[in-house]
């Protein structure tokens, strides 16, 4: 026995031709002007590609409240500092690489057709957020830097250096 | 003020910080206390019994002034040491008497300072200077123109020192009247002395044309006064050892009486204050020496005849004074005996006896005669006695002391006290040995430690067989499974492993099984050689002596000579396969003196000879590789690690010389350089050699010198710091900035230090081409060098006195200066220092930085720590004129300490601030038994230390344990210390404090926990299922 309701079995032919109420206009039968239809399509583009854009310089927004709590979290080595850090570098990669899902719902047209989702659809906003991602990067780099985990100094390299034997050998 | 001090302190060096706890006091360090061969050139400071009256002999002092310069006692019955006192170097004991319950010694030359001693716990009771030491007389012997006497009923002390100053001192080392010699630009020497209650007798000798004169003189013993002087008419040829006093002070009616040897003939004269009596002569037979026994207050000596026999000659009251009461045939050397040699003991009742001790080459036994005169109702007594002293392990009896116990008429138990050539003192009762030191072990030239093998696992099998039988075999081997399992789980929930802390010597010491070491290496075998001929194998985890061998003198034995050690090579590891062995460097020199270079191959493990030329027992066969002189012996590293030697010639001689060596030599000698000191002395240059092959006799390579090094004509090498090889983990130092300083690491570098006129040098060398890496000049004190450095790795640690001051702000001081080389100018320069050749220009691009601090007390020995791989931070390990073995941290002597507060990079490098002073913190002493207590009111742990003084330390040895935070500590002088440090903490071995049973319990607890929860857990999930 199936617990679900089952509307489709029930009989609506006896409400169906009953006049409608006073003061009530079907829009079925009001006529339209396609002029207005068209501006309305033409707007939602608009406003896709303003979301779009939107969209593209979010990571450049919120560049500002990372870097304060960065600056908040300290230049020690901590769990605090290392998630954050952690978030700033992998965070751009998670990005770029679900770039096109993440553009198709603002591409102009269907969003559903298989053009949305190529690389060349909004190809300047995404370049916008390829940048802006990349500034993130550079700012958890930085941070990096600051804290002394990026192997720049010879130092980093030291214990991968080996020396030969002399040429010549001494006796004491 | 004082706690937050300490928090302060401590949270500044918590990081490097090793105490030693109580615990660990014994455990992990051992201290043997040795007091020095005994000097028995002069029956003034050789070995006496003295017993105290009413006591067994057991109970006894055997005292004894050492060639170490200790005065020492040893208890009789076990040997151990009653008290010691070390004098100064330059205070040499030149004579010891015991009077009643004192002690009283001089020392120093002419018997500078006087110092008395209670006799049973060798507390100072007074020390005075009677003479400046500048002032003093110097004889030869030195205990010459010294003496002690004194009179039985008081306690004073009639001194003579500098052959003609005779003093009487009281207890307290105060004078109470100073007679000096009137005629002291006069030939006299005053050498003896005879004390009666009114009148003290100066016995002395003048020199006249071909022999000496007797010369006496009298002095009250109340004021002081001289009573007579008179010259005896006689003509003593062999000096003040032909001369006898005699003081019968039991029998009053004798007067005191000098004998002495002219002529052939024995001649004596009795002392009466007025010094008017007619000298006496024994008539008939012809003596060659009179012998003084130490019986003079008896008045019994010993002449021997010229053939061969000898006498014992005792004061009487006959016209000629003297009688012979005994005639000891067979004195003289013979085929049959060596020569003997004569000593005297009186037992508790203050009876005399004369010993008479030989080694019997027919019985090949020590034997032993003792004269008893008043015993078997005063016709006297002869009993003698064979001892099975062993001469292949302790080389020749060179003295006795003997104390004869009473135990009835006609029944005597002889102590006899023996100090043979190799350094050992034993005590012999009789036939039975009682005890034995090796007081040799105080002459320890060389010293190495050496890796022992693994214990080995029981179930080995060798052999070949079968299929069938190795199934049969390992059938029947698991049988014994279960109860492998049984003892493996019970092993792994309650055993306990070994940790850091832990001794290191077997519990159940097996002589049958093999040595072996222990989990962590701790345990090796310091192979030791002192130039008394003989080398020992120390084990150290406890400081037994596990073997010991005599260095047998070749075809010197006929003649005698001695052979002094030279350097110790480890030949073979244990890594290398096989028993580990060293070959002992050694130069003969006999009596006649011709000097050879001898090799002594040594297994180490057992002190057998691997070269299988001598039996075991017996005396080690040496190997004459050169005969003549060696300039220098090194030690070819590599799969065939080879002996080089160089001979006067400079011509090379190869240990072992197999094909395999010799072609090892071959190849590598294109690069091989070697710097020599050559030049003789005074004038030593220090030049380096490189080897033509074929150049000498026979063949033989020869060493050509290719640079010298450019010192000043008046500069003396004083000694050649060499760099240890071992392990660098890390090529250079990274700074603050992460950037690199590169280690200066030139294998050729070595230092060397100077003594020029007024300054002192350090140099630090490059081996190869002889350029200067570095070079300080460092005021000389008082025209003398007193340096001690070590070198490891790129850093150089020099201490010195520094007498010099100039200017405001400057004090003299112990220096200790810490140099570290560093490649190029600046940091990230790099030369590849440790693989560059020699000739490159880039070879001397190096800096140094350099950091001088001030040590509060003088060392004697400095070396740094040495591990497995070199990872571990390297702590100084000095020896300090305090008795004391401290360690000192890398981080406090590094020469990068910033001057001002450290920024933060430097915190980065754990720098802290530069501060000239380095506290002498006892919690780095090593040698100290400490005692930890905690303060409850502040948490710390406060050392309270007992001092325990590792005296006169020559030189410290270290060496890697198999735990690489940890380094093996053996320092050897008079003492002999050892201990293990961990410079950077075990950071590679569980705590002590891990609980294990915890661990264990956790682990079981989950383990039933998931037991438990699992079935649970499933049966929820299955219902979870069955609702969705």
């Amino acid at each position: 026995m199936s617990l679900s309701l089952d509307y489709a079995s029930l009989d609506h032919s006896k409400w169906r031709n009953l006049p409608p109420p006073l003061g009530f206009a079907s829009l079925s039968s009001s006529k339209t002007p396609s002029k207005s239809a068209a501006a309305a399509t033409e707007s939602y583009e608009a406003l896709k590609e303003k979301r779009a854009w939107d969209f593209a310089i979010a990571p450049a927004k919120s560049l500002p409240m990372q870097g304060f709590m960065l600056y908040m979290s300290g230049g020690g080595v901590q769990i605090f500092s290392m998630g954050i850090v952690a978030m700033l570098l992998l965070t751009p990669f998670k990005n770029l690489a679900a770039i096109n899902p993440a553009f198709a719902q603002f591409a102009p047209g269907s969003t559903t057709s298989s053009k949305a989702s190529s690389l060349t659809t909004l190809a300047l906003p995404k370049l916008v957020y390829l940048a802006c991602n990349v500034a993130t990067l550079a700012l958890g780099l930085w941070k990096c830097r600051a804290m002394g985990l990026l192997p720049t100094g010879t130092g980093d390299w030291l214990a991968f250096e080996s020396r030969g034997p002399a040429p010549e050998m001494s006796l004491f | 003020m004082r706690w937050l001090a300490s928090i302060i302190l401590s949270s500044l060096w918590a990081t490097s910080v090793f105490a030693l706890h109580e615990a660990e006091a014994g455990v992990v360090d051992w201290h043997k206390a040795l007091i020095g061969v005994p000097q028995v050139d002069s029956i003034s400071t050789a070995p006496t019994f003295e017993m105290r009256p009413g006591r067994p002999p057991t109970e006894g002092l055997l005292l004894t002034a050492t060639g170490s310069n200790v005065l020492a006692a040893l208890h009789a019955g076990n040997g151990s040491v009653a008290w010691r006192y070390i004098y100064e170097p330059a205070d040499n004991i030149v004579y010891y008497q015991r009077h009643q319950e004192v002690v009283t010694s001089l020392s120093g030359p002419g018997g500078a300072t006087l110092r008395t001693f209670d006799f049973t716990t060798g507390h100072l009771l007074s020390e005075k200077r009677l003479h400046h030491p500048q002032t003093g007389l110097l004889l030869e012997p030195n205990d010459l123109g010294v003496s002690i006497a004194s009179t039985p009923d008081t306690p004073d002390l009639f001194i003579l020192t500098s052959a003609h100053i005779l003093r009487r001192v009281d207890r307290s080392g105060k004078t109470k009247w100073t007679w000096t010699s009137p005629d002291q630009t006069s030939l006299v020497v005053y050498t003896k002395l005879i004390a009666t209650d009114s009148t003290i007798y100066v016995v002395g000798l003048a020199k006249s044309f071909s022999s000496y004169t007797l010369h006496i003189a009298a002095v009250s013993t109340t004021t002081g006064e001289l009573l007579s002087s008179a010259h005896i008419p006689s003509s003593i040829g062999g000096g003040s050892s032909d001369i006898i006093t005699l003081a019968a002070q039991t029998d009053q009616s004798l007067p005191p009486r000098v004998a002495w040897l002219e002529g052939g003939s024995i001649h004596s004269i009795p002392l009466v204050p007025q010094l008017n009596e007619k000298p006496a002569s024994s008539k008939g037979a012809t003596y060659e020496k009179i012998i003084d026994v130490g019986l003079h207050k008896k008045g019994y000596f010993v002449a021997l005849q010229s053939d061969g026999s000898s006498r014992v000659f005792r004061q009487d009251v006959e016209k000629s004074g003297l009688k012979v009461t005994w005639e000891f045939a067979d004195s003289a050397k013979s085929d049959r005996n060596t020569e003997s040699f004569y000593i005297g003991g009186v037992d508790k009742d203050d009876r005399p006896y004369v010993g008479r001790v030989f080694w019997s080459l027919s019985l090949m036994k020590g034997s032993a005669h003792v004269y008893a005169p008043k015993l078997a109702d005063g016709k006297g007594l002869v009993s003698g006695f064979t001892f099975s002293f062993d001469t292949n392990t302790h080389g020749i009896i060179s003295h006795a002391a003997l104390h004869p116990a009473y135990v009835k008429d006609l029944d005597v138990l002889p102590y006899l006290a023996l100090t043979t050539s190799t350094g050992a003192v034993q005590m012999w009762q009789g036939d039975r040995l009682q005890w034995s030191r090796e007081e040799g072990l105080t002459r320890i030239q060389v010293a190495e430690m050496v890796e022992l093998p693994e214990p080995q696992s029981t179930a080995s099998h060798t052999g070949e067989e079968s299929f069938v039988e190795r199934l049969a075999r390992q059938l029947q081997d698991t049988r014994d499974f279960p109860q492998y399992l049984v003892h493996f789980v019970k092993r792994f929930t309650t055993g306990s492993y070994a940790s850091a802390s832990s001794r290191a010597a077997p519990i159940d010491p097996d002589a049958s099984t093999p040595l072996s070491r222990d989990p962590f290496g701790f345990r090796k075998v310091i192979v030791a050689t002192t130039d008394l001929g003989k080398v020992y194998g120390i084990d150290s985890s406890n400081g037994e002596i596990l073997w010991s061998r005599v260095f047998g003198l070749g075809w010197a034995a006929q003649i005698g000579g001695q052979v002094i050690p030279v350097k110790l090579f480890v030949t073979r590891t244990v890594p290398d396969g096989g028993e580990p062995q060293v070959v002992v460097v050694t130069q003969r020199r006999a009596e006649n003196s011709l000097v050879d270079t001898v090799l002594f191959h040594i297994d180490a493990l057992t002190g057998e000879d691997a070269m299988g030329a001598s039996l075991p027992g017996d005396v080690l066969q040496g190997h004459d590789i050169i005969s003549g002189p060696l300039i220098s012996a090194h030690l070819l590293p590599g799969d065939h690690k080879t002996v080089v030697l160089l001979d006067e010639f400079r011509q090379v001689y190869l240990y072992p010389n197999d094909p395999s060596n010799v072609k090892a030599f071959t190849k590598a000698v294109p690069k091989l350089n070697v710097p020599l000191r050559t030049g003789t002395a005074g004038q030593r240059q220090l030049t380096g050699h490189q080897f033509a092959l074929g150049a000498g006799i026979e063949n033989r390579a020869q060493a050509y010198s290719t640079w010298a090094a450019s010192f000043a004509p008046s500069e003396e090498i004083l000694s050649i710091v060499p760099r240890p090889d071992g392990p660098v983990a890390s090529l250079g130092k990274v700074i603050g900035s992460r950037a690199t300083l590169y280690k200066y690491l030139n294998p050729h570098m070595f230092a060397v230090l100077t003594s020029a006129p007024k300054a002192c040098n350090i140099y630090v060398v490059d081996g190869a081409k002889g350029s200067i890496i570095y070079h300080a000049l460092l005021p000389a004190a008082h025209g003398t060098c007193d340096i001690h450095a070590t070198f490891v790795e790129n850093w150089l640690v020099y201490v010195y006195w520094d007498e010099e001051y100039q200017g405001v702000g400057q004090a003299k001081g112990r220096r200790v200066v810490s140099v570290e080389l560093y490649e190029g100018n600046a940091p990230d320069e790099k030369i590849k220092s440790s693989e560059l050749s020699s000739y490159s220009n880039k070879s001397l691009e190096v800096t140094a930085y350099a950091k001088s601090f001030v040590l509060s007390h003088g060392i004697t020995a400095i070396t740094a720590t040495s591990t497995k791989y070199g990872i571990t931070s390297k702590d100084i390990i000095v020896a300090n004129d305090n008795g004391q073995i401290q360690s000192f941290p890398r981080t406090m002597l590094n020469p990068r300490r910033p001057k001002n507060k450290p920024t933060t990079e430097e915190q980065e490098e754990w720098l802290f601030q530069y501060d000239p002073i380095i506290p002498d913190d006892t919690r780095r002493v090593l040698s100290h038994n400490y005692q930890a207590s905690l303060c409850p009111l502040i948490g710390f742990v406060h050392a309270l230390s007992s001092p325990l003084q590792v005296a006169n330390v020559k030189q410290i040895v270290t060496s890697p344990a198999l735990l690489e935070s940890t380094s093996l500590v053996f320092a050897y002088g008079l003492d002999l210390f050892f201990t293990r440090v961990a410079p950077s903490s075990t950071f590679d071995v569980l705590s002590e404090n891990f609980n294990k049973v915890q661990l264990v319990f956790t682990i079981v607890g989950l383990a039933v926990a998931i037991m438990f929860t699992k079935p649970m857990v499933r049966k929820k999930r299955l219902r979870e299922r069955w609702y969705q």
